[in-house]
This record gives C-alpha cells, structure tokens and sequence, in this order.
C-alpha cells in the first residue's frame, strides 16, 4: 500500500472543502428561496407597480392615462397645497416619535430592570393595549379628549377652564392619539435594545464619584441609545404612514399624505397621484432610516 | 518614578464593620447576620466562602450598593454607613470589570477624575501613570471591548485606583481569567496592593487565591465569619469542621478525645485519640478536652501512607483499608482509602517508587502534630 503523498492530501482536501462549500451554498439558497419569493411578490412587484404608476397621469373620472410622464410626482413637489402637508406629515413624525419615546422611556427602563416576579404580567400589560384595534382606540381617545369628554369636563368641573379645550378635530388629538397608540411598539423596541445597559456599570461609576444625574446622562442614557433611536424611528415611520387615528381624531381637518393618499385613492380615484404621494413618504423613510444608521453607528462605536 | 509618584497619595484606611447585618424581605435567614471586622491599614483582607454566604453582599454593603439592615461602617472612625456610594472615594473591580464599553481604555480610567473635576493636563498625567502601573500605557486609545480578559481586568484595576481610593474593594476580580493568567494575576495585584498599601476588602470563593493574598482571611458561612485569621491559621488551625473542609482538602473523623500526654508548644496540649475504633493515635488540641466528643481533623498530605508496613509498634495507631481511587500527577500520588465505609484521602510525593493499584491495602498513620482536634463540639 502505498501512502497517499501529502499534497495529493491537500487537493483532496482542498476539493472536499469546495464541494462542501457548494452544498452550503445551495442549502442556504433552498432555504432563502421561500422568503425571497414571497417578499418578491408580496413586495418588490407591488413596489414596481406603485412607481409605475407614480408616472401614469390621472384623468377624470378615476381614469389611469398610461403615460411615462413627471406630472403626478412633480404635483406634491411644486404644489404649495401638497409640500404644506408633507411638512405637517414630517413634523407630526417627529413630533409623535420624540412624544412617545420620552414617555416609554422611563417604562421600557424599568421593565427592563425590574427583576420582580411580577415583570411578566406588566410587560404583557404594557404591551397589552395591541390587543385592540387602532380604530376602537381612536374612538376611544375622542371620548376621553371631546368637548364633553372626561377631561374637559373634568377641568371645566374644577374651574381650571372655563371654556372647553380644543382637543379633537386637530393635531392636538392626533399626536396624544398617535403617542398612546404606538407606546408599546416603543416599549418593546427600547426593552430588547437596552442589551449594553447592565447595572453593574451605573454602579461601577457611582463607585468612582459619579452622583445619579451624572450616572443617568454619562452611562444609561448613553448606552440606551441604540434602543431609544430604533424606537423612534419605528414610531416615526408607523406614523407617517398610519391613516386611521389623523383621520378620526383629526376630523378631517389634520391632513397628512397618509389620509391625502386616502381620498385620492378611494375618494377623488385619481391612482397616479396616491402613488406619488406614497412615493413622497417612501423618500421620507428614507431620508430618516438613513440619518438613523448615521446617528446608530455612532452611538454604537462601541464595538469597532 | 512618576509611578509612585502619581498613586503613592494612596492613604491606608481603616475599615471597621460592627453588627454589620443585611436581612432581605423574601429570606428567612440574613444574608449577612452580625458581621464584626476589622481591616488593619494597607492589609488585604479575603473574604471567603462560598456562594450565597455572604461576602459579596459584604463587600457591597461597604461600597454603599446595599443599605444595611442594621449595624455601621466606619472608615477612620468616620461613620459612613449612609453616605452615598459616590461619595465614599472608594476604589471598586466588579466581577464583570465592568468597564464602559462606550469609551476608551484612557476614557474609562479617567471617569472618577473626570466626575473629581480634576484639572485636564493632571488627568492625563494620572490616568497615563495608572496604566503604566498596570503596564498597558500603549493601549490607551483602544476601545474596552477589543482587549482580552486580563487587560481589560488590568483597566479596571487601574480605573480602581486612579483615583487613590481609601479603599480598595475587589468582588472576584480573578473568577472570569483563564487558570494561568488567575495565577500571575494574583501576584501583581498583590505587588500592587502592597505597593500602594491599599487597605483592600476582597471577595473570593477560591481558597488558593485567598492564601497566596491575603494578609487576613474571613472565612464566612451562612452570613457568618466563622475564622478571621492570617492565612496559616485558617488553614493549620480552623476552628470549625467548615473552614476545615473549605480551606484545604480534609479528612474529618469523630473521636472521644483521650488522656492528655503533655503539652504540645504554646498553648496547645498533646492528647490520645482513637480513630474508627482503633486506639493509638495521637493529636494536638486546647486544653482541657479529655472526654469529650470533638471533631479531628487530618490534612491528606500529613497522613503517612504504607503498603507493606513494618510490625506495628504496640500502641501505635495505623488504619487498613483498601485502595478505591487513585490520581497520579507525575509528582504527585493521592488516594482514597476505603476504610470502614468512608473514603479518607491521603496524598504524597511521588517517588519513582512504583505505582500502588487500586484494591491494594494500604495502611495510613500520622505523627501526633499532624492531627488536629477542633475546638468546635459536636452536636
């Protein structure tokens, strides 16, 4: 028998390491195809056709002119009537994601710290408000926040005010609707991006002289910041994007590109203007997830 | 040497402990019951147990992390059981080193001057001396999280003592190094320490590290000390069956303590004992033992191991039994020697001699200083 010499070893090795390689590769291919396939028709297709349409023109009566022309984009983008709502849409963004991220904040910490038997049940409890439609919860905060409702009655009862505050029907209503509705989508971002935050370094630099305000900015604000950017961007784009609370609590006097794209879809039918104003709000994610990976890897220099 | 000139403002500390207690609402028992100590200035004190005893809500309850149910610390007399942590200038390495991934090894190092509003230009120089204490001056610039487990133990060490503590408080700092690192990293902490001679609070459930560093061992059981001693004292005279069997491998037998033959040296009398119903052994005790029922404790490697011994002398104890266990270390040989149905442990140099087999008998005797009864009764 003679022994195999040893770069005959190697290439034999070395070939077993391709034809490995290759099954990997189809493996994993066999494996993405399913999700791929699904997100290209579930997605990439319906994405197309959306921009396809944005260069359609709309005629009267709900007619789609097949055309390759700038017309319906260029509407919102020169429109003073159309660049004004895209303003309120961008600001009510902001606004409602920097609302709401402050005041999950202070939950998503505590949930996170806690470690009571009873963390379960109050997480569950944080996030239980899901379990109802954004409708009923709209129609909800219209009682609460109406001219009649608990807490105009309740501050006219008190003799805080003596007419009722304008609460419904404006963006008032919409951003204290907005705000509780996508708090526990906050919450829950902010509890699994807290990782770093471990109590050990608050207490490593109160041991070395930091008092609690020094603690909280220096270190647990710091290290939260991962989770508190996800969170607002998350509430930042399901608000942009979200149609039924400026809507109802808006009262048809908030208008914003998602309740534009509304009535021109389904209402004035006129299609290649609702796709060119979805195209607007997908510019709008845009610009904000692309300032987020900016602002992310900065804060999470950590690692590299 | 700038070294020693930038940490050597270090002053030794006194810590005192008196009826330190900490009883947590879910828990039937205190986690720390009573607790009284001293820590001399510039010593190392260890405190040793194992998990749940106790010494880590200790050292916690003196950094000011914890509030103490009952009892005070004082630090030079000072009263200082409610001062806030940040306060207390005290110098911490957490189990986890807990470093701040969000900053540089210099960032880090520079934290508790930084929050002591020390001058920028005297930062730098303090910060650059405290890493060259710990010899990573060229690491300054890195982030925590690329360096390894000793260098990033080293950072927190010299983040500890940067700011010249009073006291320097270690919470397992050696647990998550690989054995050899463990090793060479218990010899420059202590260089360190004695250098700087920090008084040091150090918690550890490994007696060897206990040993080989401290000045004082606290032995603690169940929220208890159960010893404080010099590290041969705990080990050559516990005063309980558990420091005896923590501290060092034992072999603990019962026995009604016999005539006392004499003194011992000190003061330490020379008693008869019968092991296993076998008379003839000797041991060292307290006075005034005779007759009672005590604990006797014989250290593996004091014991004498014979296979094919010489005719006893009259009166002199050897216990028989068979050889169960066998561990060969090249310089090392233990047993376990079944011997009336418990295994006694025994261990000695290796000779060249050959190799007993398991299921041979060996025989096992000792010199009467080998063996001592503990002052701990039996219940």
């Amino acid at each position: 028998m003679t022994k195999p010499r040893p770069d005959e070893l190697a290439a034999g090795g070395a070939d077993r390491d391709k034809r490995r390689r290759n099954l990997d590769r189809r493996t994993y291919w066999g494996l993405l195809l399913p999700g791929l396939l699904g997100l290209l028709v579930g997605y990439v297709l319906p994405l197309l056709w959306i921009l396809r349409m944005a260069f359609n023109k709309g005629g009267p009566d709900g007619l789609v002119i097949s055309a390759f022309s700038g017309d319906s984009l260029r509407k919102p983008l020169t429109d003073s009537y159309y660049l004004k709502v895209t303003v309120t849409t961008f600001r009510m963004g902001l606004l409602v994601a920097v609302l709401c991220v402050l005041a999950s904040y202070p939950i998503a910490l505590f949930l996170a710290r806690s470690t009571s038997k009873w963390k379960g049940l109050l997480t569950a409890l944080a996030i239980a408000p899901l379990l109802t439609s954004s409708v009923a919860r709209s129609y909800g905060w219209i009682v609460i926040l109406g001219s009649n409702g608990l807490v105009n009655s309740s501050l006219l009862g008190l003799g805080v005010i003596s007419t009722p505050l304008k609460l419904t029907n404006n963006m008032t209503g919409v951003v204290i609707g907005l705000v509780e509705i996508f708090m526990p989508y906050a919450i829950l971002v902010m509890i699994s991006g807290f990782g770093q935050l471990n109590p050990q370094l608050e207490q490593a630099a109160a041991s070395l002289g930091a008092n609690a305000v020094k603690v909280f900015t220096r270190i647990t604000l710091r290290l939260s910041m991962p989770g508190v950017l996800t969170a607002f961007l998350l509430v930042f784009v399901l608000s942009i994007s979200t149609f039924v609370t400026p809507r109802l609590l808006g009262g048809g006097s908030v208008r914003v590109l998602a309740t534009e794209i509304y009535d021109q879809a389904n209402v004035l039918i006129n299609w290649p203007l609702a796709a060119a104003l979805s195209v607007i709000v997908f510019a709008l994610f845009g610009i904000v997830i692309s300032g987020y990976q900016r602002l992310i890897r900065k804060v999470e220099g950590i690692d590299r | 040497m700038t070294i020693t000139q930038a940490t050597s403002q270090v002053t030794a500390a006194k810590l005192s402990l008196s009826g330190l207690t900490k009883q947590y609402a879910a828990a039937d028992e205190p986690a720390v019951n009573r607790l009284d100590m001293d820590v001399e200035e510039g010593h190392l004190v260890a405190l040793l147990g194992p998990s749940g005893c106790g010494k880590t809500t200790t050292l916690q309850m003196v950094a000011g992390l914890l509030d103490p149910t009952a009892g005070s610390i004082s630090v030079d007399g000072n009263d200082i059981t409610h001062t806030p942590v940040h306060q207390r200038g005290m110098g911490m390495v957490f189990q986890s080193y807990a470093l701040f991934p969000h900053m540089n090894v210099a960032q880090n190092v520079g934290f508790g001057l930084e929050m002591r509003k020390v001058a920028k230009p005297e930062q730098k120089a303090r910060v650059a001396a405290a890493l060259e204490m710990v010899q990573l001056g060229h690491l300054a610039t890195r982030r925590v999280k690329a360096l390894s487990g000793g260098q990033q133990q080293r950072i927190a060490l010299a983040r500890a003592l940067v700011v010249e503590p009073t006291l320097l408080l270690l919470d397992e700092p050696l647990s998550n190094l690989d054995a050899k690192l463990r090793v060479s990293m218990r010899t420059e902490i202590r260089s360190i320490q004695q250098r700087l001679k920090a008084t040091t609070l150090f918690v550890t459930h490994d007696q060897d590290e206990a040993l080989d560093m401290s000045d004082r061992i606290a032995v603690m059981n169940k929220g208890l000390i159960e010893q404080f001693g010099s590290p041969a004292e705990v080990y050559e005279r516990p005063r309980t069956s558990f420091v005896a069997t923590f501290v060092g491998r034992a072999n603990l037998f019962e026995t009604i303590v016999g005539e006392d033959v004499g003194s011992a040296g000190g003061d330490e009398r020379l008693y008869r004992v019968g092991v296993k119903g076998q008379d003839g052994f000797g041991a060292v005790g307290r006075p005034g033992l005779t007759g009672s029922t005590r604990t006797l404790l014989v250290r593996p490697h004091r014991l004498r191991v014979e296979l094919a011994p010489d005719e006893p002398l009259p009166g002199a104890g050897r216990l028989a039994g068979v050889i169960r266990e066998l561990g060969y270390t090249g310089n090392a040989l233990s047993f376990g020697v079944e011997i009336g149905g418990t295994i006694v442990r025994a261990e000695m140099h290796a000779s060249g001699a050959p190799i007993p087999r398991k299921g041979e008998t060996a025989h096992l005797s000792w010199q009467p200083d080998d063996a001592l009864i503990l002052p701990e009764e039996v219940r």
